[in-house]
């Protein structure tokens, strides 16, 4: 990995951002969101830390393996527009949404198998009380047990009432910012291996990286299709 | 009609006094309820199949944000208006 060497998108990894599941870990999904077809790898491992340099090298490589993305040079020595792939992404988000669609992103938890007849839970969390009814109602319909929360003291107590199998957490409530609560969660030792899907109306590159970072395991934009939030939430359980 | 239908028909209902209460913020010039409300709504009006809207208050949103408030009024009016022309 040369330190100023530049890598750009492929068609490929557009496909893996829009997604409803990847495969790919954590690591290599910040670095996938991170490469803009203009940083070179010395400032990619910097902005990536934690990581460490070597396994920054290690996803990267994997990562030109598997063909997502290219050095941004064969590119351009093959006569070909590096601005149609530089604005790939942006321009799939923007239609997405101008369809009134989403940005999903979601990395599978460890599996929990319910015993026989028992539900798997949701926390909705989600101060837009229309918006989380509709949410419980479908998740309901779909065979889930949800909880609504609307607030941090809500969430609190909702967590220490029962832990959830997955919880929906909303980027903006009125008392608190989401990927601090994600960042509290991460720490509480009842809870840090609860499997969490953010729900945000940003879908910036640096937004969907914030929550990666955090330990997401999930990253929806609003407004979403219901449909593909339950694949979001079954591809983060593991189940079908 | 299944419950999710009728969440979205509740959801449309609601929407003249949720119009009325944004333009109160802005007669207030209460900027910050404002964006807050506004972004609500666009996080919101796809989900229950109004994108129209949504697009529409998210471009307010991005008016309060920005501090370009001289042109809210008539975004604000333009999301009533995508409201009422809603399939």
């Amino acid at each position: 990995m040369a330190s100023g060497l530049v890598y750009m998108h492929s068609g490929a990894a557009n496909v893996e951002l829009t997604g409803a599941r990847t495969a790919l870990s954590p690591a290599e999904i910040e670095l996938l969101v991170l490469i803009d077809g203009k940083t070179g790898c010395d400032e990619l491992a910097r902005r990536a830390a934690p990581l460490a340099e070597a396994d920054v090298k290690k996803a990267l490589e994997k990562l030109v393996r598997a063909g997502y993305i290219v050095p941004a040079a064969d590119v351009t020595s093959a006569g070909i527009d590096p601005g149609d792939f530089f604005s790939t992404a942006d321009q799939g988000v923007a239609s997405l949404k101008k369809n009134g669609y989403f940005v999903c992103i979601a990395h599978a938890a460890a599996p929990r198998k319910p015993v026989k007849d028992e539900k798997l839970s949701l926390l909705v969390v989600e101060d837009d009380e229309q918006l989380a009814k509709l949410v419980r109602t479908y998740f309901k319909m779909e065979g889930f047990e949800t909880r609504i929360a609307g607030s941090r003291a809500a969430l609190e107590a909702a967590l220490r009432e029962a832990r959830p199998d997955v919880v929906l957490l909303d980027v903006m409530l009125p008392d608190a910012d989401g990927l601090d609560l994600l960042a509290a969660i991460r720490k509480h030792p009842a809870v840090k291996d609860v499997p969490v899907v953010m729900m945000t109306a940003k879908s910036t590159r640096e937004s969907v990286l914030q929550g990666i970072k955090r330990g997401a395991n999930g990253y929806v934009t609003k407004p979403f299709n219901v449909d593909v939030l339950l694949k979001a939430v079954k591809s983060v359980l593991g189940v079908k | 009609m299944n419950p999710l239908e009728e969440l979205r028909a509740e959801y449309r209902a609601e929407l003249p006094a949720k119009l009325a209460h944004l333009k109160t913020l802005l007669e207030q010039r209460s900027y910050g309820d404002l964006q807050r409300a506004l972004h609500t709504l666009a996080g919101s009006a796809g989900t229950f199949g109004l994108p129209a809207v949504g697009e529409a208050a998210r471009e307010a949103e991005a008016c309060c944000a920005s501090g370009d408030t001289a042109r809210l009024a008539a975004l604000i009016d333009a999301i009533g208006s995508k409201a009422a022309s809603a399939p």
